[in-house]
């Protein structure tokens, strides 16, 4: 009966996985620049991004940021049971849900990692016997964290650094519009090459997904075929996830951005897939979404543009609660579901 | 005065093109405007009554517009599509403006009160001129040299300030007649400073937009 139960979980584990890579494809909205700039046929361009997305997903997925989360953040010798990989999948789906309805632009692999401790914690006091203080990796959970925040702070820098470059070599010496014009459609192209490369690692820093199934490869739940396997699935449903769902946050980003110039688009586009390849050549987890607020902000500050720190200082509470409100929910889950005898 | 276009030259032409071209059109039209006001005070009505005609009755724009509109929002010009369609259609509002002088300027047959007042008239005159001119420089540098038209249209601020000094002395001097005018006279020179000013303010309008476009897409070091 435990062992059915168990098998039923691994199922609705591998599932929620490939439901959560569906998501990953379907909140990206790296490509509204690209279809902002009305380079590619619209249809073609969310081909492409999803190709790309899955394809980073895939060509990762051996190691990377899904081994950090499925197997390297955890103590020697600790391993994830099926119901706690269930129990942070549900803690970091309702929490992004409350986020959503809140209207608040939450980090899933924030989320994510705060419930993963959550569970951990609660497992070592409550039910594993084991030390807290030997359940994680410390260094490496330490390097996941410390890159939470200085992935953003690299990314407005190098933002701002390659802006005053590119402006002191050429953009500042465009005189007219006509010029502007003319250079700009240049940019419109290599912002193509840019966003199929910041995809690719959007795709590749996306641990979530194959994190969980990483990990029930690490328990030996499912054998290295099948994590191959469940991998490609997930690639596959990234790129569904952009191409079916993605299209309608894309177009209405892109609508935003007819008026913005590709030069800019390729600058974020590139400082953020610089920082996405380090993270994940470094198998550390980051957020997307802050590294491309922060890197917005440092093309704006090279600019001098004003910057809306109202709103930017209420998205970062939301950013710095969301890893222990993750963890305690994760944590209360857990408790709870252990104090039923559900596990 | 204005030449007519054939259709199939339009189409050859570059939305940049175009839009000089939409603005020569206009800037002459609002010469032949002035030139006309001119004719009013030099009391040569027939002429006064010609060159109104001819800028109610003009109708080349409006194939340049349509050239233009065709042309735009086929463009691939993504991220300067709008500000270019709204360039042309403030181009496109100084025709209205001037429409709406001449129709009002051809309803009575005016007489001057003395000539101090058609001296000053004059003087705003001269600097409508000037700032349509300079403000046909300006549409036509925003391609080549978005510093210059900056410039220039500093300088139409400028003269529109000046205007805005004669203005008052004039609608002072007109109030303060010793003779008790018809009301019909004292409405028609005071509609007619005003819209020579309402042309002028929109050119300053204007202005500020070339302006907002400069600082807008030049990158400063």
């Amino acid at each position: 009966m435990a062992n059915e139960l168990n098998q039923i979980m691994i199922i609705v584990l591998i599932i929620l996985a490939i439901a959560l890579a569906f998501s990953i494809g379907a909140n990206d909205e790296t490509l509204s620049a690209l279809v902002g700039t009305g380079a590619l046929k619209f249809k073609i361009a969310l081909i492409i991004g999803g190709t790309a997305i899955g394809g980073g997903m895939i060509l990762t997925s051996g190691g990377f940021v899904a081994k950090t989360v499925g197997s390297d953040i955890l103590g020697e010798g600790l391993v994830y049971t099926t119901s706690m990989l269930l129990t942070v999948l549900i803690s970091s789906i309702l929490w992004l849900i409350v986020g959503s309805f809140a209207g608040i632009p939450l980090s899933s692999t924030h989320a994510l990692i705060g419930s993963v401790v959550g569970v951990i914690i609660t497992y070592s006091i409550f039910q594993g016997g084991v030390d807290p203080q030997t359940a994680f990796n410390w260094e490496k959970l330490g390097n996941v964290i410390l890159s939470w925040f200085i992935s953003p702070i690299f990314g407005l820098l190098i933002t701002y650094i390659l802006f005053k470059i590119m402006a002191k070599l050429y953009l500042t010496r465009l005189k007219g519009l006509n010029q502007i014009e003319i250079s700009e459609n240049y940019f419109k192209w290599i912002l193509v090459i840019a966003v199929i490369f910041a995809e690719i690692w959007v795709g590749a820093n996306s641990g979530e997904a194959l994190g969980i199934l990483y990990g029930l490869l690490d328990n030996g739940s499912i054998s290295f075929e099948q994590y191959y396997l469940y991998a490609i699935f997930c690639g596959i449903f990234a790129f569904l996830g952009i191409y079916i769902a993605a299209r309608y946050v894309i177009k209405n980003l892109a609508i935003q951005m007819t008026d913005s110039r590709p030069s800019e688009g390729l600058i974020i586009q590139i400082s953020s897939a610089i920082i996405l390849m380090i993270a994940t050549l470094l198998s550390l987890p980051i957020s997307h979404s802050h590294v491309i607020v922060f890197c917005i902000i440092g093309i704006n500050l090279a600019q001098k543009k004003e910057i809306e720190t109202k709103s930017l200082s209420r998205m970062a509470i939301y950013w710095v609660l969301t890893f222990p409100i993750a963890a305690i929910m994760a944590g209360l889950l857990y408790f709870g579901l252990m104090s039923i005898g559900f596990i | 005065m204005i030449l007519e276009y054939e259709e199939k030259e339009l189409k050859k032409k570059s939305i940049d093109e175009l839009t000089h071209l939409f603005m020569d059109i206009i800037s002459k039209q609002n010469l032949v405007l002035i030139e006309g006001i001119e004719y009013l005070i030099d009391e040569n009505h027939e002429q006064f009554n010609t060159n109104m005609n001819h800028v109610i009755e003009t109708t080349t724009e409006v194939q340049v517009k349509k050239a233009f509109e065709s042309k735009i929002f086929k463009s691939k010009l993504i991220f300067s599509k709008a500000d270019r369609l709204k360039l042309f259609n403030k181009i496109n509002e100084i025709k209205n403006i001037g429409e709406f002088m001449a129709n009002r300027m051809l309803v009575y047959r005016i007489i001057f009160p003395d000539n101090e007042f058609k001296l000053r008239l004059s003087r705003i005159l001269d600097s409508l001129k000037l700032i349509s001119t300079d403000l046909s420089t300006a549409v036509k540098s925003i391609g080549t040299d978005l510093n210059k038209a900056h410039d220039i249209c500093e300088e139409i601020k400028e003269e529109r300030r000046k205007m805005r000094k004669i203005e008052f002395q004039l609608i002072h001097r007109l109030y303060h007649y010793d003779m008790d005018y018809l009301s019909r006279t004292f409405l028609y020179l005071k509609d007619m400073v005003e819209d020579v000013m309402m042309l002028a303010d929109h050119i300053k309008t204007f202005s500020e937009y070339i302006q907002f476009l400069s600082i807008k897409y030049l990158i400063f070091k």
